[in-house]
C-alpha cells in the first residue's frame, strides 16, 4: 500500500520533471507548423513549411551558420588539443603543484563566461596594441577571438573528459612500445591515442555543441563575425517569428538523431563484444557470427522509426500545399472581421438613433438643433469621429489586448505569405 | 633544470614533452591566467580614447569601482542605488535559482542513481537532449510558452481558471524557470554521479533499523553525496549569477541583470574599464560566496569538477 | 650458451630524492643465462629491472649491456625487451599485432608481420589465435603472447618482471617449466625478477637476493638454498628454524653457538663468512624442518635440541612438528611420510637431532618477515 503509493509518486514527479525538461522543446517544435505568424500553438491555424522555406532564405541565418561552423571547427582541434595536453599533464605533474594545477584548469568552468570573453578581448587587445598592429590585424579578427576565448573554457570540459578515461591508461602500454623500438611520438600516436580515441570523440562532439551554442563569451568577441548563436539571440530579441522554431525543430531532431544513432552504435557495440567472448576459437578464425542490427537494440529500432518519420514529414513537406487552408483561415478572419465591423456599425447606428431621438427631445425643449460639439458629451460621440474610426476599421484592427497578438492581423497573413 | 622536467621529459620525449608542456602553458598562461590579470589592471584604468593610452593620463585610479558603489561623480544621490540594487538582485535570484534546482534535481538525482535498469539510460539521453539544444532556442521555448498569448496562459484562459492573462516575463517567473531550466542537467550530473556510488547496503540497513525515509536521506544520502551536491550548486550558482542569454530574452523590461550592465558598459556606452571592473566584481564576489558557502557546509575545493 | 649478450651492474646507485632505492649493485649477468633476482616487494628488484631496459637513469655507477654503456640511450635503443608485471599487451590490437609491433615500428610489411606472427604463435603453442583481440585469452595464453612479442623484438636480452604473479598456483608451476625451455631455445639472457623463491630456484641459472636496495648474495640456487651468505638469504629463501647466540668457539669452518635457551650448539660457518666470524661475535644459526629428526629420549650434546611439542599437522608427504622454540619463534620440523607409524607428541617433551652440515651459522642480521 505504502509501496505502491510511493512508486506513483515517484512516477508522477518523472513526468513532471520530464515535462519541465522536455515540453518546451516539443512545444517550440510544434509552432514550427503552424502558420500564425507569431509562434503559437494554439489556436491551430494550418499546418505549414513555409517557416522552413523562409529560415533558408535568411542570408543572416546562413551567413551565422557558416561562422558557427568555421569557429566550431576552430574551436574543437584547440581545446582538444590543450584539453588532451591538460590530462597529460595532471597524470604525471609534480605532486605538490597538481592541486594548484588543478585549479587553474578547472577554473574557467566556473568563471562567467562574460568575464571571459571580456577578458579575453582585453587582454588580446593589449597585445595587439603592444605589437603595434592595427584595429583589422588578426589577432583582433573575430573569428580568432571567439576561438580563443571559448577554447579558455571549453578546453576544461575536453579536459574532463579525456581525464576519466586517461586514468585508466596503464603507462605500463607506452613503455611497452617505448621498449620493443617505438619512438615517443609513435607510442602517442599507435598506443595513446587509438585508447583515447572514445573520449577525443565524445570531448570533440561536446566542443563543438558548446562551441556552438555558446552565447555569454561569444558576444563580447565576435567582432564582424557573429555566429548563428548571436544572430538568433538578435532575432529573439527584436521580434520573434516562427522561422526560429523552425530552426529550432532542425536542431533538436539531428539532437534526437544523433542521440538515438550513438546509443544505437554502443548497444551493438556491447552486442557485438559479448558475442565475441562466448565465440569459440573456430569462429573467430573464421567469421563470427554477429548479431543482427536490430536483435535487442531499442534505440536501433527507435532509430528506423524516427528516420521513417523524417522521411515521411519531408515528403509530405514537398507535396502539401498548405495555400487552401490558409487562404480558408484568412477569408473566415475577414469574414469575423467583418461581422465584427457590421456589429460596430449596427451598434453605433443604434447609439445613433437613440441619440438623435434623444437630441430631438432636447433640441424640443431647449431649441437648440444644431448638433453641436459643446454638448455634456464632449467629442466622443461625435459623428465625425465615429466615422473616421469606422473607416480606418480595417487597417487597424482591434488591439492586441484580445490575448491573441497580432495574429488576427490579416496584414500580417499576408506579409508572411 | 629541475628533476621534474627531467623526467616529464625523459618520460614523454623531447618532441611530445615540449608540445604537451606548451600547449599546457599556452592554456594555463595565455588564456587563463594573463587575461584575467591583464582585465584586473585594465579596471584600475580610465576609460580613454585609444591614442592616449599608455599616455600620461594612463594612471591607475579606483574610479570605476567608485562609479559601482557612489555612482556618477556630483550625482544626485548618495549611493548608485540603481546599479547596486541590479546587483545583489542578481546574486540573491541565482541564489534562489540554485535552490529551486537543488529541490527539483535531488529526487531525479537519486532516482537514476540508485535504480537499475535500460530505462535509466532512456531518461539520460532524455536528460541529455534539451542540454544540446542552444541556449537561446532554450530561452525562446520558455518565452513561447510563458508569453501573453503563450501556452500557459491560453490554457489558463481558457480553462476559465484566469480571467486575464498573468505576465509571467514582468514577474520574472519565466526567467527563474529559464535560469532553472538552463542548468537541470549540471546540477544532476554531479550528483547523480556521487549517489550512484553509494552502497545500497548502507540504505537498506538504515531501513532496517527502522529510519523513516527523510530520515535516510538526511542522514547517510546527503551527507554521502555532499561533494556532489556542493559541486552542482557552485556550477549552478556561478553560471546562473554569470548569465546573459537568459535575462536579456526572458527578463522583464525593468529587472536587469548584472551581466546586462557589463553588457551595456561594453557594448552601450563603450566604457571597457568600467566594464571590466563590473566584471571583476561580479567573479570576485560570486568566488568569495561560493568559497564561504563551501566553508559553511565543509567541502573541499577538490571536489568540485568530479 | 655464452654466445649471449651479457649484463653488467658497476656500483649502481638509484636514488628518488632521499629514498635510496638500490645501493651500490655491482652484478655479472653470463650472456645465455636465466638471472633471476629475488627479493620482497620494495626491495629495488623493479628498479633495476628499469634501469636496465631504459626507463630509469641510474643516480651513479653504470649499466653495461654487452660490454657497452648504456649511459643516454633511451628504452627504444636498448637490446632489451621488457615483459611487464601485467603484461601491458595493447588492448585494441589483435594478437598478431601485438605480437609483430615491433616489426610495424620497423616498417615491415603486413604480410611479413603475419608470417611471423604464425611461427611465433606455433612456438608459444596458440596456433590460429592471431585474430582474438587480448583480453579473449586465459591467463596463461596472454602470457605467452606477451613473451612471443618480446622475442619478435629480437632482444639480445628478455627482461621479465614478476611475469607470473598473476596467475594461478597451477598455470605459475607449469609457465615455469615452459619459460625455462623458451629460454633454452632461443639461447639469449634472460633476467627475472621475482619474489617467489620457488620460481627463483626452479629456472636460473645464478640468483642475486635482495633487501631493501642492497644484493646479499649471488650465487646459484642450490648454493643460496645451502649456503646462505646472510641471516636474511638464509630466513627469505625457503623455510628455516632460527636460533641466536654469540659464538662461543670458533673450530676451523664449524663454531659453537651459545644460545639462551637450547644451549650450546654447533653449526657450520656458511662459506663467504668462514674467516671473518669471531668469537663473542653475534651470530645466526639455521636449520631448515627437514633436516631435524626424532632423536631417542635422553640424547644430549652439541648437535640436539630439546623443545615442548606445541602442536603437530598433516601435510601428506611430511608430519610436521611445532614446538616451543628459541626467542618466541616456533621450531618446525618436518619428518618425511615414508609410511612409519608416527605417534603423537603434543605437549610432551622431544629432542630433535641434527648433523652439523645441515646447520648453517651466519652474523646476526635482519630476517626475512614471515
Amino acid at each position: 500500500m505504502n509501496n505502491s503509493f510511493l512508486r506513483i509518486s515517484i512516477w508522477v514527479y518523472l513526468a513532471i520533471f520530464f515535462a519541465y525538461l522536455l515540453g518546451p522543446l516539443v512545444i517550440m517544435s510544434i509552432t514550427a507548423f503552424n502558420s500564425s505568424g507569431f509562434p503559437r500553438m494554439s489556436p491551430w491555424e494550418c499546418l505549414t513549411f513555409q517557416w522552413f522555406g523562409e529560415l533558408f532564405q535568411d542570408q543572416r541565418i546562413l551567413n551565422g551558420i557558416k561562422n558557427s561552423l568555421i569557429i566550431g571547427a576552430g574551436t574543437v582541434v584547440l581545446s582538444v588539443a590543450m584539453g588532451l595536453a591538460g590530462a597529460l599533464m595532471l597524470t604525471q605533474i609534480w605532486p605538490r603543484l597538481r592541486a594548484t594545477y588543478y585549479t587553474v584548469i578547472i577554473a574557467p568552468i566556473l568563471i562567467p563566461g562574460v568575464v571571459l570573453g571580456i577578458s579575453t578581448l582585453v587582454f588580446w587587445d593589449r597585445i595587439n596594441r603592444m605589437l603595434g598592429l592595427g584595429a583589422d590585424s588578426f589577432l583582433s579578427n573575430g573569428i580568432f577571438l571567439t576561438v580563443i576565448g571559448q577554447s579558455t573554457f571549453i578546453a576544461s570540459y575536453c579536459m574532463l573528459v579525456l581525464v576519466a578515461r586517461l586514468q585508466r591508461y596503464d603507462m605500463a602500454l607506452t613503455e611497452a612500445a617505448l621498449d620493443l623500438g617505438a619512438t615517443h611520438a609513435q607510442a602517442f600516436r599507435k598506443i595513446l591515442l587509438p585508447f583515447m580515441r572514445p573520449a577525443i570523440a565524445s570531448a570533440a562532439v561536446l566542443a563543438f555543441l558548446a562551441s556552438f551554442e555558446n552565447y555569454n563569451t561569444t558576444t563580447f568577441t565576435f567582432g564582424e563575425y557573429p555566429t548563428l548563436t548571436i544572430e538568433l539571440a538578435q532575432k529573439v530579441r527584436y521580434g520573434i517569428t516562427p522561422a526560429i522554431s523552425a530552426l529550432a525543430f532542425i536542431i533538436v531532431a539531428l539532437t534526437v538523431f544523433f542521440a538515438l544513432l550513438n546509443e544505437a552504435k554502443l548497444k551493438r557495440q556491447e552486442l557485438v563484444a559479448a558475442a565475441r567472448k562466448n565465440a569459440t576459437v573456430e569462429e573467430l578464425a573464421g567469421k563470427i557470427k554477429l548479431p543482427s542490427f536490430f536483435s535487442g537494440n531499442m534505440a536501433a529500432v527507435l532509430l528506423v522509426v524516427f528516420a521513417v518519420a523524417t522521411i515521411t514529414v519531408v515528403g509530405t513537406a514537398t507535396a502539401y500545399n498548405p495555400g487552401q487552408c490558409i487562404a480558408d483561415v484568412k477569408e473566415q478572419k475577414r469574414l469575423e472581421a467583418d461581422q465584427r465591423i457590421q456589429e460596430l456599425r449596427k451598434q453605433r447606428e443604434e447609439q445613433r438613433k437613440k441619440r438623435e431621438a434623444e437630441e430631438a427631445e432636447q433640441g424640443d425643449a431647449q431649441s437648440a438643433p444644431k448638433p453641436s460639439n459643446n454638448s455634456g458629451f464632449g467629442n466622443v460621440f461625435a459623428p465625425n469621429s465615429l466615422g473616421d474610426e469606422e473607416t480606418s476599421e480595417p487597417e487597424t484592427p482591434p488591439a492586441s489586448n484580445d490575448g491573441f497578438g497580432g495574429a488576427f492581423d490579416p496584414n500580417a497573413l499576408q506579409k508572411d505569405q | 633544470m629541475p628533476h621534474f622536467l627531467k623526467e616529464f621529459f625523459n618520460r614523454n620525449g623531447t618532441g611530445m614533452g615540449l608540445g604537451i608542456l606548451g600547449l599546457v602553458l599556452f592554456w594555463t598562461i595565455g588564456l587563463i591566467i594573463l587575461p584575467q590579470l591583464s582585465m584586473l589592471d585594465f579596471s584600475f584604468r580610465p576609460n580613454l580614447p585609444p591614442p592616449e593610452i599608455g599616455g600620461p593620463k594612463d594612471v591607475y585610479t579606483l574610479e570605476n569601482y567608485k562609479y559601482l558603489v557612489f555612482g556618477p561623480e556630483g550625482g544626485s544621490q548618495d549611493y548608485n542605488t540603481v546599479d547596486l540594487r541590479v546587483f545583489f538582485r542578481t546574486l540573491l535570484a541565482a541564489v534562489c535559482v540554485t535552490i529551486f534546482n537543488l529541490i527539483l534535481c535531488y529526487p531525479i538525482a537519486y532516482y537514476l542513481g540508485q535504480s537499475k535498469g535500460s530505462h535509466i539510460r532512456i531518461f539520460a539521453i532524455m536528460l541529455i537532449i534539451p542540454y544540446w539544444i542552444n541556449e537561446i532556442l532554450r530561452a525562446f521555448a520558455l518565452r513561447i510558452i510563458f508569453g501573453e498569448t503563450g501556452v500557459l496562459n491560453t490554457l489558463f484562459v481558457g480553462l476559465g481558471i484566469w480571467d486575464m492573462p498573468f505576465d509571467f516575463i514582468r514577474n520574472d517567473i519565466a526567467l527563474y524557470a529559464g535560469l532553472g531550466y538552463a542548468y537541470i542537467l549540471l546540477m544532476i550530473f554531479p550528483m547523480y554521479n556521487v549517489i550512484e556510488s553509494l552502497d545500497k547496503n548502507q540504505i537498506e540497513a538504515a531501513r532496517d533499523l527502522g529510519a523513516p525515509w527523510w530520515r535516510i536521506h538526511w542522514r547517510v544520502v546527503i551527507p554521502y553525496a555532499k561533494p556532489g551536491i556542493s559541486s552542482g550548486c557552485t556550477m549552478v550558482f556561478m553560471l546562473s549569477a554569470g548569465a546573459l542569454a537568459a535575462p536579456q530574452i526572458l527578463g522583464g523590461p525593468s529587472s536587469l541583470w548584472f551581466t546586462q550592465l557589463i553588457y551595456q558598459q561594453f557594448n552601450d556606452n563603450n566604457d571597457w574599464p568600467q566594464g571590466a571592473a563590473y566584471a571583476i566584481v561580479l567573479l570576485v564576489t560570486c568566488i568569495l560566496f561560493v568559497l564561504a558557502m563551501m566553508r559553511l557546509f565543509k567541502v573541499n575545493m577538490g571536489d568540485i569538477g568530479k | 650458451m655464452s654466445a649471449g649478450v651479457g649484463v653488467d651492474l658497476e656500483n649502481l646507485w638509484i636514488r628518488f630524492g632521499d629514498f635510496v632505492a638500490v645501493r651500490d649493485a655491482n652484478v655479472n649477468i653470463n650472456g645465455g643465462d636465466f638471472f633471476s633476482f629475488l627479493g620482497p616487494s620494495g626491495c629495488g628488484k623493479t628498479t633495476i629491472l628499469r634501469a636496465v631496459s631504459g626507463f630509469l637513469d641510474p643516480s651513479e655507477g653504470k649499466v653495461l649491456i654487452g660490454g657497452n654503456d648504456m649511459r643516454g640511450i633511451g628504452p627504444n635503443k636498448r637490446p632489451t625487451a621488457l615483459i611487464f608485471q601485467n603484461l601491458a599487451l595493447f588492448p585494441l590490437m589483435k594478437v598478431w599485432e601485438n605480437i609483430t609491433f615491433s616489426m610495424e615500428i620497423n616498417g615491415a610489411s603486413s604480410a611479413e608481420r603475419r608470417k611471423r606472427a604464425d611461427e611465433l604463435l606455433d612456438m608459444i603453442a596458440l596456433p590460429d589465435q592471431g585474430d582474438k583481440l587480448p583480453n579473449e585469452l586465459s591467463g596463461g595464453q596472454r602470457q605467452r603472447v606477451a613473451i612471443a612479442r618480446a622475442l619478435c623484438a629480437e632482444p639480445d636480452v628478455l627482461l621479465l618482471d614478476e611475469p607470473l604473479s598473476a596467475l594461478d598456483l597451477k598455470l605459475r608451476q607449469h609457465m615455469r617449466t615452459e619459460l625455462r625451455e623458451i629460454q633454452k631455445r632461443v639461447g639469449i639472457t634472460f633476467i627475472y625478477i621475482t619474489h617467489d623463491q620457488g620460481e627463483a630456484l626452479t629456472m636460473s641459472d645464478n640468483i642475486a637476493v635482495m633487501r631493501a636496495g642492497v644484493i646479499d648474495q649471488i650465487a646459484d640456487g642450490k648454493t643460496i638454498y645451502n649456503d646462505p651468505a646472510t641471516a636474511f638469504a638464509a630466513s627469505f629463501v625457503g623455510e628455516n628454524n632460527v636460533f641466536r647466540g654469540r659464538i662461543k668457539k670458533i673450530m676451523g669452518n664449524e663454531a659453537l653457538l651459545s644460545t639462551n635457551r637450547t644451549g650450546d650448539l654447533v653449526a657450520r660457518i656458511s662459506s663467504v663468512n668462514q674467516g671473518t666470524m669471531r668469537e663473542g661475535d653475534e651470530a645466526m644459526m639455521f636449520v631448515r624442518p627437514e633436516a631435524f629428526a626424532i632423536a631417542p629420549d635422553g640424547a644430549a650434546g652439541d648437535h640436539f635440541v630439546t623443545a615442548r611439542v606445541n602442536h603437530e599437522e598433516f601435510e601428506g608427504n611430511v608430519f610436521n612438528i611445532f614446538t616451543e622454540g628459541d626467542g618466541g619463534k616456533e621450531i618446525k620440523v618436518s619428518l618425511p611420510n615414508l609410511g612409519q607409524s608416527f605417534e603423537n607428541h603434543t605437549g610432551q617433551n622431544i629432542t630433535l637431532e641434527y648433523e652439523t652440515r645441515n646447520a648453517v651459522l651466519v652474523p646476526a642480521g635482519e630476517l626475512a618477515a614471515e
